[in-house]
């Protein structure tokens, strides 16, 4: 087992990692920018580095920084958590390249992974089923070629791609053109990757995604899947649940099959979540996430499995120590994130001092935040603040006790989600289960219609 | 720019610092550039120290107004020999020492001359972005 870990990041996992690593009796180093200081995180490590000025460009992103804080502090590993440097393959090189143990996959797979239509092709060739499209296009009239045996409506698509930039959809050919080339140069723009390719467009799917584990000496594991269909606009996650609710147990089966058989095939190890579409009896993967996730809280409650802790000791090369056959889920659970953002103004992201904290607490509920009352919220990072968690013995019981503890928590200074949330919880369709992605924008317009 | 110009704009400057809480503000305009920082902690605090609470972190005022060289990476200080000590007059800018991050020698300069009126650190000893190397009353 590893003596120190160096947490390269910020906010509540790098809490998480923290808590894991002292329970596996492990030191830690944080790191932080000018501008997190305060942070809760700072605080419950070992030791702390400050790395640099608030922009992430010149601290949570600045390589040269974190590895030298990491050797200077005699770490041997070092845990990226999700978000900056999580799925940056260089990253992992130059650690692995200075001695310390990245926790994570191998850079060839993170490689793989990332690159989309890379992956897609490799799984493809492993037997799982992906949305009907094609490799890279060359150029506009390539594409044309493909979505005519397609058929609209299509979805052109960066292989660089990420947070729906270099992305758009297609209804008709006459919007091809202008559709190609306004994606490619936000590619180009975006990720100096100008490399397109083109998918079929499932109306209304389900974002169902499946949790696996991959030691080093072949065992693979998953543990179940999460429903993620509860997606803002920018396609951004706000309530999750495990398991995913209403879903056919022949397609159930299905999805842990081929992610299992995937995560075989790409010569997976460590943490990992295959994405799917689901629509009716259909599945489609839609790309590999090759790091811990913001909502592994879920499947954490309902299997007794600390994910993080797993993704250490698999990193330091330990044997998972359990099979399949010892997995079996107790229960629901259901997370909701608390983000400094206002719903009624299209999400917008607020920084500000966090005048009144108060999270809930009682049976079934587990909060995993890095702010307290008096904290301040910098406007450089991610606007989440807190993750709520419930887990009951039915999917009615998690959701009551989440609303419960959604009375329950008071937060002042910012605008924050947790209104928005409990007024989701309570809705009809929501509350009968199997929503589809586009039913949160859907409900925000009648919303707004309504006013 | 004028000396009130700058003297007024270093004014809005350091309430901007006290109210956000950032430890650094830099701000340049053609040629002018203006850097406020707010008093240092203790030297090398990162390491092992406990944490102090948030609030004294956050609230705790300027103490003096010195100019202070620190690091800007990560990384083992080498003090340059003959090293300089506290009292220490200098002509003009002068290399005092570098940090070495990943092999790479990052030089920290005076930025000028004056009276060295701190030495914060010594050879080999780890910092972080942002620690005071040097106070230089100039």
């Amino acid at each position: 087992m590893f003596k120190k870990v160096l947490i390269a990041n910020r906010g509540e996992i790098a809490l998480r990692i923290n808590r894991a690593c002292h329970e596996l009796g492990v030191a830690t180093v944080a790191i932080f920018s000018d501008a997190d200081r305060a942070s809760l995180h700072v605080r419950h490590a070992d030791e702390a580095f400050c790395v640099g000025p608030g922009p992430v460009m010149r601290s949570y992103l600045n390589i040269p920084n974190i590895i030298s804080a990491a050797l200077i502090s005699g770490c041997d590993a070092i845990h990226p958590g999700y978000g900056f440097l999580a799925e940056n393959a260089r990253f992992a090189e130059i650690a692995a390249d200075h001695g310390l143990t990245f926790i994570g996959p191998k850079p060839a797979v993170i490689n793989a992974m990332g690159d989309k239509a890379t992956a897609k092709r490799l799984m493809r060739e492993a037997g799982v089923p992906t949305t009907p499209g094609s490799d890279i296009v060359a150029n506009v009239d390539e594409a044309r070629t493909v979505c005519a045996k397609i058929g609209y409506p299509v979805l052109l698509k960066a292989t660089a791609g990420g947070g729906g930039k270099g992305m758009r959809s297609v209804t008709a050919p006459e919007e091809l053109p202008t559709a190609f080339a306004t994606a490619q140069a936000e590619a180009e723009a975006s990720f100096k990757d100008g490399r397109m390719y083109v998918e079929k467009l499932i109306t209304n799917p389900r974002h169902v995604e499946v949790q696996v584990l991959a030691d080093e000496h072949g065992e693979v594991v998953h543990l179940g899947e999460r429903d993620c269909s509860v997606q803002k606009p920018s396609h951004q996650k706000l309530i999750e649940e495990a398991p995913a609710p209403a879903l056919d147990p022949a397609v159930r089966d299905r999805l842990h099959d081929v992610a299992t058989t995937a995560t075989r095939a790409v010569g997976y190890t460590n943490a990992g979540t295959l994405e799917f579409l689901v629509a009716g009896d259909d599945v489609y993967f839609m790309e590999m996430n090759t790091r811990i996730q913001v909502e592994h809280p879920v499947t954490e409650l309902i299997y007794g499995v600390d994910l993080v802790k797993e993704q250490i000791r698999i990193a330091a090369g330990e044997h998972l120590g359990f099979t399949q056959d010892d997995l079996h889920p107790h229960g629901h659970s259901i997370e909701v994130r608390v983000n400094a953002e206002d719903p009624n103004n299209n999400f917008a992201p607020a920084a500000g001092t966090l005048t009144t904290v108060v999270f809930p607490g009682g049976p079934g509920i587990r909060v995993d935040t890095h702010v307290y009352g008096g904290a301040v919220v910098p406007p450089f990072y991610d606007s989440m603040l807190a993750k709520i968690i419930a887990v009951g013995r039915t999917r009615e019981s998690a959701i009551l006790r989440m609303e419960r503890a959604l009375s329950e928590t008071r937060i002042e200074g910012v605008k924050t989600t947790v209104d928005f949330c409990s007024e989701v919880l309570g809705e009809p369709e929501f509350r009968a289960g199997g929503i589809g992605v586009g039913w949160l924008p859907a409900f925000l317009s009648r919303r707004a219609a309504a006013v | 720019m004028t000396e009130d110009v700058i003297a007024a704009r270093t004014r809005a400057l350091a309430g901007a610092l006290a109210e956000a809480g950032f430890a650094r503000l830099r701000v340049r305009d053609g040629e002018t550039e203006i850097e406020l920082r707010r008093a240092p902690r203790a030297p090398a605090a990162a390491a092992g120290a406990p944490a102090a609470v948030p609030e004294a972190v956050v609230e705790k005022p300027p103490q003096r107004p010195a100019d202070l060289v620190a690091s800007e990476v990560v990384g083992i200080v080498r003090l340059l020999r003959p090293a300089v000590a506290e009292g220490q007059d200098l002509d003009g800018d002068r290399e005092l020492a570098y940090v070495e991050t990943l092999g790479i020698r990052n030089a920290v300069h005076s930025r000028g001359g004056g009276r060295i009126s701190a030495v914060f650190v010594h050879e080999g000893q780890p910092v972080e972005y942002g620690q005071p190397l040097f106070a230089i009353e100039r």
